[in-house]
């Protein structure tokens, strides 16, 4: 199976990367192995507890996306920058109390891994 | 460029084999210190160096990250022209048209990049099995 990586640096709702890189996996996980690497403001998508007003909650697109067998994963140095931060154990598919299920904190050098065994990548940055 | 990888087989020893490396070209047309997208550009470039060909873009805003003499200090914040000076294996292409546009041709730059035209700028993304835009 072939293998889609996508990078993503902004946060949620302050542009639409995040969602359109959500009916992205949906359809690509169909014949790809899908990654999400979250970088920068982007380690922000999976915070539990998000309640926007007039749109669903991006959070639970991607932990519904982890649920279908996306490995998603968030920068480590920037995830600690904003708060989030990775522990030992590991529950419900998360290693950070503060994400929702199936998204953890990792390493920045996965994303250097994921690219080089990507057969393509997609990069959604404002 | 390959990727050398020594392994071993029972009957013939050692061998070398090549595998050619993935390129990814990181495009940065952000300027630095407002934002941290040139700080997270210099990042992800630098733990691409071992696994891939890694080429960093400076294209628009992006190309003030090499000017030289640049004096953080007050912000609190790494010396970003810095880092990028130390990763010498690191290649750094500017667009040259960015820098005329900006009136910074001719002023002091870091040594460790290359000036290209356009064509060639846009060539070395085209060529890149990957693009990622910060």
């Amino acid at each position: 199976m072939k293998t889609l990586t996508i990078v993503l640096t902004d946060g949620p709702y302050i542009s639409e990367y995040a969602e359109i890189a959500c009916k992205l996996t949906e359809n690509a996980l169909k014949r790809y192995q899908v990654n999400i690497f979250l970088y920068l403001d982007a380690v922000q998508i999976p915070k539990k507890g998000q309640n926007p007003s007039f749109v669903t909650s991006t959070g639970e697109l991607f932990t519904g996306l982890a649920e279908k067998g996306a490995v998603i994963r968030a920068c480590a140095r920037c995830a600690a920058a904003r708060g989030y931060i990775a522990e030992e154990e590991t529950a419900n598919g998360s290693n950070c109390k503060d994400y929702l299920p199936g998204i953890k904190i990792s390493s920045l050098y996965e994303l250097s891994e994921m690219i080089s065994k990507s057969d393509r990548v997609i990069s959604l940055s404002r | 460029m390959n990727l050398t990888v020594k392994t071993r087989l029972e009957e013939y020893g050692y061998y070398e084999v090549r595998i050619p490396m993935k390129s990814v070209f990181y495009l940065l047309d952000t300027a630095p210190y407002g934002s941290e997208k040139a700080f997270g550009a210099l990042n992800a470039a630098a733990v691409s160096l071992n696994r891939m060909q890694v080429t960093l873009g400076l294209y628009g805003d992006g190309i003030y990250l090499i000017a030289a003499g640049q004096d953080s200090r007050k912000l609190g914040v790494p010396n970003l022209s810095d880092i990028l000076y130390s990763y010498g294996e690191l290649r750094v292409l500017v667009h040259e048209p960015s820098l005329f546009e900006r009136g910074l041709f001719g002023e002091t730059l870091i040594e460790t990049v290359e000036l290209v035209d356009e064509e060639d700028f846009f060539e070395s993304m085209e060529n890149s099995d990957c693009v990622i835009r910060f």
